[in-house]
């Protein structure tokens, strides 16, 4: 059978995806893998598509496939006295969360906005909001089932909460950009929702986040800092008692970055105060205090704002990495900037799972 | 040159060690292998590593390294000639970033110590196993160590924000970094927990934690094992997090208050130990709600600790639980299996099975809210024979485990101990993907060569090869 | 040809070791070192390969064992109860029995075949100390000699021994008490001796210090010299048999002391009988027997001879009568790391010694105080010559006894 006929049955098609020669969305893990096994067979450029929320990542591809994940929307089992879910890649993060909440459980990606899937923010490395409380989203990641470039599937890790049985490719998948596969499902880690939750508005976000315990989230935006709390009412009148702010009631996050260009900024937290001098005042941030993440947004920024903004960061240990970028940024100014020293190790990790390269290929730094 | 001449040029002769009975003192760490060790190195800088492994690799000899010696798996045991690099030397802790909250610190500097250091700084690094008097930091990347408060903060992964690694090249690569999420692919979360095998870690970039305010903690006693489980999972439903949630059965009990005199109750099938950490008045408040849980579910007994020193005292319990086993017989096995939590009960119930038909005394201590067991079985080696029966009794829990939807190790990693057992829970095709990536770091077995995966694991019928590798 | 004595490390003492590890930071050398070899781990798996017939008794065992402080910080940390202390003294009995060259020990040849077995012969030691010291000896003595006789208090040339003195208090004795003078203790820190015997007169203690003792015998059964321990032992029985407790000012001979049952028949009640000054001392204040003072802002750095804090275990009553003396005790170290003394070590091994020394200086200066109290004339010694001048080095007791104007 020729490649059209047997990639028809998988044909589809997928609004915002760019353009390629096939659209495909495969209804389970094996078929995603037979897809990529075609794909080695005739050298084509895969690239995944989840929600199409986090493309902007990294260097582009000009994909012979789009693979979307859409198909792959099942919540394969929740066992809630486990706090385990596991869940297909292609389900949108906003109904995971609304099943999960029926029980008061949460995988903590609530606040990933728009049509995210949960394959989508692993892939790429979305930890959301509350990391400062539950740590990065790649501890979150107990199994993943994946389907390897090389047309395999493998699953790693297991459906419990703690595991030091071989190597950790679950973590590993975390961020990869699906450089390395497709991820057909992952088993997550949740959480039990917090009783009572509140939003503290307060004038200082460095001495805020010394002085609270442990807050879920200290977050500082152009209008104003505000730290986030969750716990038991006893818990939470104690801990604003001690913070000088006003209280509202909930989480209230600040909105998502909308603008053309949206740069990311990491760096070590110690530098979070710093970082967000170098933001011109016209343009809009979000900085998450006590992480080391600052979410920068302009329609007006140039490519030089953009290296220079990179070249504090790297100065100070850090990145500066692309969610977005406006058409005309993207002569002059690199997606990752300087690539790692690892990269020729990283090659070869990438070569173990997709030794000919159909995966998002070129796509993480150094063009692996 | 010899090897041995090369080795004591770069080193001296102190720090480089032939004779037969030095050499036999490493042969073993803290589990039940022994093997033999070619010769024993003890370098106090990277450069010196770099060496080593250089000079290891040109005699054509792999490359084993070690902490304290106190892994239970048989991470540090060689299984042929092998050149052992000795890291506790390589004990400083540099650059405490108390604003960060990050240090970096050698691979032998040693867990408990490095929380002692911090102190002052109102911070520590939370991984704690059972052995973090003594075990070190490199040997808790080395098996992705965890601990009593897992529960709450995660194993050692998620504690480790880089590794400085020599490799198999003889270059020093760091993983990871300071700053969140470094670019490209996570090759540190791959390095933690690898037991050794993809390189030798020579500096560690460690998270710490701040010291909570607070802490509160609870004995809950149960006259069966269900209710206590039950307890474990209401609690938590409840959205409590504790920081440490631990169970010890009747058997573990009396061995303890036997040894220790924490006043646990001995007429109890289970007792729990719950601590609550936070701020003062939460940490009341939930500890008033894990108390009336625990009455909920049929606790017969609930304390919660009147005086700090109180609550030291049933932790020391909870600690010296091995050592009060040792008293019980000169030898034990002690095994770590995962299994879901809701699944506790049931798989205790088979371990308590396979204790009875392999006539071996078995006692559980263990992690409740992470589902993380510790059979242990308590033996005599001196017993002809009773080593057979401890390694089938060892095989059929981690059987048990396994058709219970759990995981082969918790904590302890897999080494020799449970290699041949990868099969039970990962196909020859996820064995394989695993063999790559390790091939990847490490393509001719320089590290820790014949430990992890069973062998055959790369199978050379499975998957593509690279692009070029054929004309 | 593995073991061949009767002292010989015993399978239970070996197999009781679980290869846990937990001894390891506790251990000095092996924080020197690094090194599981020089750790008790490490020399239990070494005296096991000697029992398996792996390994024999040679000139590497004989490094190995004799690398030990024998300060014991292991036993307390061992969750398994494995009595280290004794393993390692059969472990030099066979060294002594098997290695001819081992046999002519630096005690011996330091101090004589006999030497501290007879109040004598250390006596004319002090006597030459005590000259050196006029002569300024520690600048032209060799290196291994220098820092003991740096450590020594200064001595006078006249005897000032307790030995045959019996001291009655005001009325109905609570007990009569046998004081061992010991061999250096008799001669260089007769200070000590005396706020002992006033103290526990005070205290409502018949004192006598018995003229037929003579050493303990501790440094010969560390050394593995078996007969010159048995020897010693028994004579120690004969010497205290009238008394109700015996009471030893040096944590040493104490610990020693109080393990007799290893070295003679009759010692486990014997043993029965032994306390610590700081014990009597302690409890004698605690029942109202001895005066309480109130804290008065001086400070006391605290260092826990092994010996006090491993072997006997005794942490709190050397604290608890400071405090009594109005003393604001200060603590140097969490875990009581041997301070390198050790008893002869520091002559055998001065370098490590010194290293181990320093450290403890380094702990000490770091409290702030000018004062440390030591419970071992060993570590006192130790001590005064690592931290120098501009610091006072004194048994507990005698800083009470001074408090409370007893001395």
């Amino acid at each position: 059978m020729n490649l059209v006929g047997q990639l028809a049955p998988y044909e589809t098609e997928v609004a915002g995806a760019p353009n390629a020669e096939f659209t495909v969305a495969p209804p389970s893990v094996e078929d995603a893998a037979r897809i990529l096994d075609l794909a080695c067979e005739r050298g084509l450029r895969v690239l995944t598509w989840g929600g199409g929320t986090h493309q902007g990542y990294g260097y582009g591809v000009d994909p012979d496939v789009v693979l979307s994940t859409h198909r792959l929307d099942r919540l394969i089992d929740w066992s809630p006295d486990d706090l385990v879910a596991v869940v297909e890649a292609g389900v949108k993060v906003s109904t995971l969360e609304e099943r999960l909440a029926e029980k008061g459980q949460s995988a903590i990606l609530s606040e990933i906005p728009g049509g995210a899937t949960v394959g989508g923010s692993i892939a790429a490395g979305i930890s959301g909001w509350r990391r400062l409380r539950y740590g990065p989203i790649r501890d979150r990641i107990l199994e993943a089932t994946v389907a390897t470039g090389d047309g395999r599937v493998i699953r790693a890790g297991g459906r419990v909460v703690k595991n030091a049985t071989g190597y950790d490719i679950p973590r590993l998948m975390t961020g990869s950009l699906g450089s390395l596969g497709v991820i057909g499902s992952v088993a997550l880690k949740l959480w039990p929702v917090a009783l009572h939750a509140a939003t503290v508005t307060v004038e200082d976000p460095t001495l805020a986040l010394a002085t609270a315990y442990r807050p879920i989230a200290v977050l500082e935006t152009n209008s104003a800092s505000a730290v986030y709390l969750s716990g038991t009412d006893e818990a939470l009148d104690e801990q604003i008692a001690s913070l000088d702010g006003t209280r509202a009631d909930g989480h209230l996050w600040p909105d998502p970055l909308d603008h053309n260009t949206v740069l990311v900024m990491r760096v070590p937290s110690r530098h979070t105060a710093a970082a967000v001098t170098q933001v011109e005042d016209s343009w809009d941030f979000c900085a998450a205090h006590g992480v080391g993440e600052i979410r920068i947004g302009s329609n007006t920024a140039s490519s030089d704002d953009a290296n220079r903004l990179r070249q504090w960061a790297e100065a100070h240990n850090g990145a500066l990495v692309v969610e977005r970028l406006a058409d005309d940024l993207r002569s002059g100014f690199d997606p990752w900037g300087t690539p790692p020293a690892t990269a020729g190790l990283q090659r070869r990790v990438k070569d173990a799972f997709d030794p000919v390269g159909v995966c998002n290929p070129g796509k993480l730094p150094g063009g692996v | 040159m010899t090897l041995t001449a090369e080795l004591v040029d770069l080193l001296g002769t102190a720090r480089v060690l032939d004779h037969p009975l030095r050499r036999h003192v490493y042969g073993k760490d803290g589990g039940v292998t022994r093997g033999d060790v070619e010769l024993v190195c003890l370098p106090d800088t990277t450069s010196e590593v770099v060496e080593i492994v250089r000079i290891a690799r040109r005699h054509g000899l792999p490359v084993i390294p070690r902490g304290a010696g106190t892994g239970l798996a048989g991470g540090a045991v060689p299984l042929g000639p092998a050149v052992m690099i000795v890291l506790t030397r390589m004990d400083r802790i540099e650059d405490v970033d108390v604003e960060s909250k990050t240090a970096w610190v050698g691979p032998g500097v040693i867990n408990l110590e490095l929380s002692q250091h911090t102190h002052r700084h109102g911070l520590h690094y939370a991984p704690d196993p059972s052995s973090q008097s003594t075990c070190t930091v490199g040997g808790n990347v080395a098996t992705n160590a965890g601990g009593l408060h897992c529960l709450a903060e995660g194993t050692t992964v998620a504690h480790v924000l880089a590794v400085e690694m020599v490799t198999a090249d003889g270059e020093v690569v760091t993983l990871g970094g300071e700053a969140p999420d470094p670019i490209g692919l996570d090759l540190r979360a791959v390095a933690v927990g690898s037991e050794g095998t993809l390189g030798v870690v020579t500096r560690v970039l460690v998270r710490l934690t701040e010291n909570a305010p607070a802490s509160q903690t609870l004995l809950l006693a149960f006259d069966d094992i269900e209710n206590a489980a039950a307890t474990v999972s209401a609690i938590i439903s409840e959205g409590i997090v504790p920081g440490a949630l631990e169970m010890m059965d009747r058997v573990t009990v009396e061995a303890v208050e036997n040894y220790v005199h924490a006043g646990f109750p001995t007429e109890a099938a289970a007792v729990l130990l719950a601590e609550i950490v936070g701020t003062s008045a939460g940490v009341a408040a939930e500890a008033n709600r894990v108390a009336s849980i625990a009455r909920a579910n049929g606790a017969i007994d609930v304390e919660i600790a009147s005086s700090p020193a109180q609550a030291a005292l049933w932790w020391k319990g909870r600690k010296s639980a091995f050592g009060a086993v040792a008293q019980a017989a000169p030898d034990y096995y002690l095994h770590d299996t995962v299994v879901p939590r809701t699944k506790l009960v049931e798989v205790l119930r088979a371990v308590y099975a396979i204790g009875r038909k392999y006539d071996l005394l078995m006692m559980n201590v263990f992690h409740a809210g992470d589902g993380n067991l510790h059979p242990l079985m308590a033996y005599d080696s001196a017993q002809p024979g009773v080593l057979d029966r401890v390694h089938a009794a060892a095989e059929e829990i981690v059987r048990a485990s396994i058709a219970a939807g759990g995981a082969l190790s918790g904590e302890h990693g897999i080494g020799i101990e449970k290699r041949d057992l990868m099969g039970l829970t990962f196909g020859p095709v996820d064995l394989d993907a695993q063999a790559r990536l390790r091939e990847a770091f490490d393509p001719e077995q320089v590290f820790n060569p014949g430990k992890v995966l069973p062998e055959g694991s790369r199978c050379f019928d499975y998957g593509r090869p690279p692009v070029g590798a054929e004309a | 040809m593995g073991w061949v004595t009767p002292e010989a490390p015993k399978p239970e003492e070996l197999s009781a070791c679980i290869q846990c590890g937990l001894c390891l930071p506790v251990c000095p050398t092996f924080r020197l070192t690094g090194d599981e070899v020089a750790s008790p781990r490490g020399r239990l798996t070494a005296m096991s390969a000697v029992a398996d017939g792996i390994a024999e008794v040679d000139d590497t065992f004989h490094e190995i064992m004799s690398f030990c402080l024998q300060c014991r910080a292991c036993e307390p940390a061992c969750p398994s109860l494995v009595p280290f202390g004794r393993a390692m003294e059969g472990a030099r009995a066979e060294i002594a029995a098997q290695l001819p060259s081992a046999k002519t020990s630096l005690r011996q040849s330091l101090l004589g075949r006999r030497g501290l077995g007879s109040g004598g012969a250390v006596r004319g030691i002090t006597r030459l100390a005590a000259l050196g010291q006029l002569a300024e000896a520690d600048r032209w003595l060799p290196g291994r000699l220098k820092k003991p006789i740096a450590g020594l208090r200064r001595l006078g040339l006249r005897s000032t021994s307790v030995i045959g003195q019996t001291h009655r208090p005001k009325g109905t004795p609570v007990a009569t008490v046998g004081l061992l003078a010991g061999c250096v203790m008799d001669s260089w820190f007769p200070e000590v001796h005396k706020a002992t015997i006033a103290t526990l007169v005070a205290a409502g203690y018949a004192v006598s210090v018995p003229e037929s003792q003579s050493c303990c015998g501790a440094l010969a059964a560390h050394d593995g010299a078996v007969d010159e321990a048995k020897a010693l032992a028994g004579t120690a029985l004969q010497a205290f048999r009238d008394v109700d407790l015996v009471v030893s000012d040096a944590a040493g001979c104490g610990a020693h002391l109080k393990e007799l049952g290893h070295w003679a028949s009759g010692g486990r009640d014997f043993s029965s009988k032994v306390r610590d000054v700081t014990e009597l001392v302690a409890e004698s204040i605690s029942v109202g027997r001895l005066p309480r003072l109130a804290e008065r802002g001086v400070s006391v750095a605290i260092q826990d001879p092994c010996h006090l804090r491993h072997a006997q275990r005794i942490v709190a009553e050397p604290r608890d009568l400071l405090r009594a003396g109005g003393y604001t005790v200060l603590e140097i170290d969490p875990n009581g790391m041997c301070c390198g003394a050790a008893g002869l070590y520091s002559v055998l091994r001065p370098e490590t010694s010194s290293e181990l020394g320093d450290r403890k200086a380094a702990q000490v200066m770091a409290t702030g105080a000018r004062i440390v109290a030591s419970a071992n004339p060993g570590c006192e010694m130790q001590l005064r010559s690592s931290l120098g001048s501009g610091f006072r080095v004194a048994h507990p007791v005698e800083l009470y006894a001074e408090a409370v104007g007893l001395v």
